[in-house]
């Protein structure tokens, strides 16, 4: 045994890493501050649900973030960008779908329009693009697919094209690629079953290969990789494990290492999580760390639904709860 | 972040790189804004063009920047050019690309933007029905096979490179025999056995040609199988050869299963504490018994199974629930 403290014995600091993420938007002097501002919307994303998972929700001013938001609003296209005067794209007008409706502020914002800017990017194939300039992804599929089921309008999807498209990007080892052929990929497989958790099609996955896959990610110091013979990174705590939690074999990989493995990775100095230990933190890594921790029944959280990825109350109080199984939170 | 090392500053330090960073903060808020306003009023003109490429070297994601730039191209830019300029326009604008991304190989707005300058070169030089009608065009997408390839060299593992690669192959104007994708495979396969990317890869690309009938998909599986057994023997450990061998012997055949959890069990006898050996014959044997019960000796591969998933449990302790759960279901 090595003298110095052992990781299984560490704690999740939260009042660190509520001091790291209030501190965030106080680094105007630091260059990277500016050169991340096409994070911006979803930074605040990032850290306003990894707050809700540490119940400091209100550690944010609330009409700040709301009016932060809404000052991202791109009125020539309909939709959010990540930054004041940035052009709209599916990713960030979703990171504030999330915000205003974690926030209970959708009635800020033009949900019509925001609708229709959704659906206009569905392809004929069944995918979607990012934004008028074409990029597809499944990531961008995920996006729609949430966005419009947190708006209530899924309705007006085209349901069967859109799965007909993600089941095109399955891939023999039961994972999902970002298009079709494109290799399986752990951040992929959450965003395509996720997604079609939320349209009610989990019969299109092969559970019994999808988990065997998945539970190989994890690596012998409990950290989690993305693909076959990579290196660990805490931001696959959440994908891998979301994914687990969506077909219910969370069980099948080791959760205490894989807890013990995410906090190694906190800053106990600075606060914050960050993608290994030893490594620069960053409000992504924090989120995705405390969202894995929460998956696996970590003391003091709050529950996070990994369809969403959002606090499962606010998830439950719009009647959207999908079948998924997280681990039960310990007392201790 | 990824991969940075965490290094706490001493305020001293800090107060340093404060003062250093301010002027280039002052500089790029300027330029940001500058351009920014230009976007606004709809500014298409070359005095524009030149400022998005001073912002996008020094920041690459900026990718509201990007759609600028294409704006500009389109509606200010092109209409006013010869064919021989859009051209011109279009290859310095790869260039640029290939130069962010020796530095930012993982920046998907620069992929993307490769993407859209491959499609917009126009046709040409010659006119339509001349032989260099499409010379352009297939000079450009020659070249693109070689910047992802030097990509993949520097990182074998990059998936926006294979997406890309996979993009080129399929779009080419003159394709590309898949038979020398298959043999490119193999060269990276065999520089890094744990190359699982050229391992997918590769299994796309014969499914394609069995499709297609252009290889005779039986024999060419058993090549397949036979590559995967030296590899598996060359580094038993690897994950991606277990993967890929799962791929090749896809199916329910009582004869090809029979022979496959023969010959691993050879392998296993080699390596008694070989993991992958072990869920493999599990695996194949457990496929055996749900398709073929009636004419297996089903309590002997029974209880083969149970024992090996013993072994596993205490060999694989992080994955042992899903080992006891296989030993339960049928």
């Amino acid at each position: 045994m090595s003298s110095s403290p052992s990781s299984s014995q560490l704690e999740l600091k939260i009042p660190l890493h509520v001091a790291y993420i209030k501190s965030l938007g106080e680094n105007k002097d630091d260059l990277a501050y500016h050169l991340t501002a096409h994070l911006r919307i979803n930074a605040i994303y990032w850290g306003l649900t990894a707050l809700c998972v540490m119940d400091h929700k209100g550690a944010l001013d609330r009409e700040e973030v709301i009016g932060f938001v809404m000052s991202c609003w791109d009125e020539e296209v309909g939709a959010f960008g990540a930054h004041p005067r940035h052009d709209a794209h599916m990713l960030s007008t979703l990171s504030a779908i999330q915000i205003l409706v974690t926030h209970d502020a959708l009635d800020r914002m033009d949900v019509p329009r925001v609708v229709k800017f959704i659906l206009s990017l569905h392809q004929q194939s069944g995918v979607f693009a990012g934004d008028a300039f074409g990029e597809t992804d499944t990531r961008f599929t995920y996006c729609a697919v949430n966005a419009l089921s947190l708006l209530g309008h899924l309705h007006e999807l085209d349901v069967d094209r859109t799965v007909d498209y993600i089941v095109r990007c399955r891939n023999f080892d039961g994972g999902f690629g970002s298009g079709i052929g494109a290799e399986s990929h752990a951040a992929q497989v959450f965003v395509c079953v996720a997604a079609l958790a939320i349209l009610d099609r989990l019969d299109v996955v092969d559970v019994q290969t999808l988990g065997w896959w998945l539970s190989e990610r994890q690596l012998p110091n409990g950290g989690l990789n993305g693909r076959p013979e990579k290196l660990e990174d805490v931001c696959y705590s959440f994908w891998v494990l979301s994914a687990l939690a969506i077909i219910e074999k969370i069980s099948w990989i080791d959760a205490d290492k894989l807890t013990a493995f995410i906090l190694s990775a906190q800053d106990l100095e600075g606060g914050g999580i960050a993608d290994r230990p030893g490594d620069m933190v960053d409000v992504f890594h924090t989120l995705f760390g405390v969202a894995g921790l929460s998956l696996l029944g970590y003391p003091g959280l709050v529950d996070l639904d990994p369809v969403y990825c959002m606090p499962v109350s606010i998830i439950e109080k719009r009647g959207l709860r999908k079948q998924w199984k997280a681990l039960e939170r310990r007392k201790s | 972040m990824h991969g940075i090392k965490r290094v706490h500053q001493s305020p001293e330090a800090a107060q340093v790189k404060k003062l250093r960073d301010q002027a280039k903060i002052q500089e790029y808020l300027a330029l940001t804004d500058e351009i920014l306003s230009r976007k606004k009023n709809q500014d298409w003109s070359v005095d524009a063009f030149r400022l998005t490429s001073r912002l996008l070297q020094i920041n690459p994601e900026f990718y509201t920047v990007w759609n600028y730039r294409r704006n500009i191209l389109i509606l200010g830019i092109f209409p006013h050019s010869s064919l021989q300029d859009v051209n011109n326009f279009i290859t310095d604008d790869l260039s640029m690309t290939t130069a962010a991304l020796r530095s930012h190989p993982k920046v998907y707005w620069i992929w993307n933007h490769r993407r859209w300058c491959l499609e917009n070169v126009p046709n040409g030089p010659g006119n339509k029905g001349e032989n260099d009608y499409s010379e352009w065009k297939k000079g450009n997408w020659d070249k693109e096979i070689y910047v992802v390839e030097k990509i993949l060299d520097a990182d074998p593992r990059n998936f926006h490179a294979w997406n890309y690669r996979r993009y080129i192959l399929a779009s080419m104007p003159v394709s590309k025999p898949l038979n020398s994708e298959l043999h490119y495979t193999a060269r990276k396969i065999e520089a890094n056995l744990s190359n699982f990317s050229a391992w997918h890869q590769r299994s796309k690309i014969l499914a394609i040609l069995w499709d297609g009938k252009e290889l005779f998909s039986i024999k060419s599986k058993e090549d397949e199988l036979e590559l995967a057994k030296n590899a598996m023997y060359t580094d038993p450990d690897d994950q991606s050869v277990w993967v890929y061998h799962r791929l090749m012997r896809k199916g329910n055949n009582k004869i090809l299963l029979e022979r496959e959890v023969s010959a691993i069990q050879e392998l296993l006898d080699e390596q008694p504490d070989s993991k992958w050996c072990m869920e493999s014959i599990v695996h194949y044997t457990q496929l055996l018994l749900r398709n073929h019960a009636s004419s297996v000796d089903s309590p002997a591969l029974t209880s083969y199974c149970q024992s090996l998933l013993g072994r596993l449990q205490r060999l694989d302790p992080l994955r042992q629930h899903r080992y006891k759960e296989l030993g339960v279901s049928k």
